[in-house]
């Protein structure tokens, strides 16, 4: 499918961490270097098809837990065979590398190979700089069915129900007051497989300190109940 | 000399085993075979633990049964430091709230143990057990966890009861980092995995069969 969809809040890809997730049924191991480049990788050693999700980010490669080959930051190029210390490994060893950007809060996948004919999708649409990234949260429902349930409207702040508008089959925005600069809340859904998804959001605007941690409980709260209401009906 | 009554693949004994090398304590390890042999149910051992059940500890003749027991006995008896239990002599309330959140996740590993903790020995060493029952309460309570936890970083408290870690991190974390040994995934559960990281980093984390080092 070609676009972006967001699998991670920035923050999410710690030093020296592995994300696992997963994206229309393909598994990715997604990591940041230590000098901040990121990666979006299939959940898989070329090699013995060990999850690299479970391997070491040394921090410049990811090494698998198997029997320990590394494959760099950026290509993939598979750098290291611990069983053959002094020979080069071919340029091919590697695993399906993707397209990844950091852009808004998000960190954003294509799965549409590095290295195929096709060019890369076009970019996600702008974000603001200022928005509050929430908690995502993963939910046993299709996106479709996500998507209804929130069209139903969302509770933006705790005492107003804000009209829902589908932007495509992935993204929703919630606003108060349509056409003023009331606060809005921009969803994707991250299609996990047929059957899960992973709900993202960012809230528009700037938040002080002393709200943040309440905004985020309220939304999670809202998204907590949006997840019951998806899975109830399996 | 502290012994440990002992079976390798039992997360309960990996908690003790997991605060033995953190305080860098020496000890020695009386094995059981648990599976196949099923040693733990021999009068040999039913001498030690009437419910013959693992970890049992032996500290000079100071002998516990239960590995929260444990946990609690060795953290007062050898952490000078009083980190892994803090211990307050007139606790104000918020202390003693402190005391109680931490001891309200003791029993959360202990339904923890129940759930993917079940499901594991089903799987493993084919312990009877309601397996989907066991699979969807263990899903119940990491998502909770994964809450709970997404919350304590957003506050700078990455551990389960604030700014450093406890008895009740070491806990809840073998039978969390086991879980897939139950065919419980751990994918939908992101602040569980960074939890799980951070703690293979503490200072003498030891693993066991099934646990990677980070």
């Amino acid at each position: 499918m070609k676009r972006w969809f967001p699998v991670a809040r920035r923050e999410e890809l710690s030093p020296r961490h592995v994300v696992h997730t997963q994206l229309l049924s393909q598994e990715l191991a997604v990591w940041r270097d230590d000098a901040g480049g990121i990666n979006a990788w299939e959940n898989r050693c070329p090699h013995r098809g060990v999850r690299l999700s479970i391997g070491t980010n040394t921090g410049s490669e990811l090494q698998c837990r198997y029997h320990g080959w590394r494959f760099a930051s950026g290509s993939g190029r598979c750098s290291f065979i611990p069983a053959h210390p002094t020979q080069k490994p071919a340029s091919t060893l590697r695993p399906q590398v993707y397209p990844v950007l950091e852009h808004g809060g998000h960190v954003w996948v294509a799965l549409q190979p590095v290295g195929a004919d096709a060019a890369e999708p076009p970019p996600p649409p702008p974000q603001p700089a200022d928005g509050l990234s929430l908690r995502s949260l993963y939910v046993r429902a299709p996106a479709a069915r996500i998507a209804a349930a929130l069209l139903r409207g969302y509770r933006l702040v705790a005492d107003q129900v804000a009209p829902v508008e589908q932007i495509d089959e992935f993204s929703l925005r919630a606003t108060l007051t349509a056409g003023t600069r009331g606060p809005a809340l921009q969803f994707w859904l991250q299609p996990m497989s047929a059957s899960a998804t992973t709900i993202h959001g960012c809230l528009d605007g700037t938040i002080g300190p002393a709200a943040r941690l309440a905004v985020l409980r309220h939304h999670n709260t809202q998204f907590t109940l949006l997840r019951e209401e998806s899975e109830r009906f399996g | 000399m502290i012994k440990l009554h002992d079976y390798e693949l039992s997360a309960d004994c990996y908690k003790v085993r997991l605060l033995l090398g953190i305080l860098q304590l020496p000890y020695e390890r009386l094995e059981l075979d648990v599976y196949p042999e099923r040693e733990h149910r021999l009068a040999a051992f039913r001498a030690v633990d009437p419910l013959g059940r693992v970890p049992v500890l032996d500290d000079d003749g100071v002998i516990l049964r239960d590995w929260a027991a444990i946990l609690v006995y060795l953290a007062q008896r050898y952490d000078g430091a009083q980190r892994w239990f803090p211990r307050v002599d007139r606790p104000d309330a918020a202390q003693a709230a402190s005391l109680g959140r931490l001891v309200e996740w003791l029993s959360f590993a202990q339904r923890l143990a129940g759930s993917a903790g079940a499901a594991r020995l089903h799987d493993t060493i084919f312990e009877p057990a309601d397996i989907e029952r066991c699979r969807a309460s263990a899903h119940e309570l990491f998502r909770m966890l994964d809450e709970h936890l997404w919350f304590a970083e957003q506050q700078d408290c990455p551990w389960l009861c604030g700014r450093d870690p406890t008895i009740a991190d070491l806990a809840c974390f073998p039978d969390v980092v086991l879980s897939e040994e139950g065919g419980v995934s751990r994918l939908p559960y992101p602040a569980i995995r960074r939890w799980t990281d951070r703690l293979k980093r503490l200072p003498n984390f030891t693993t066991m069969a099934g646990v990677f080092p980070a």
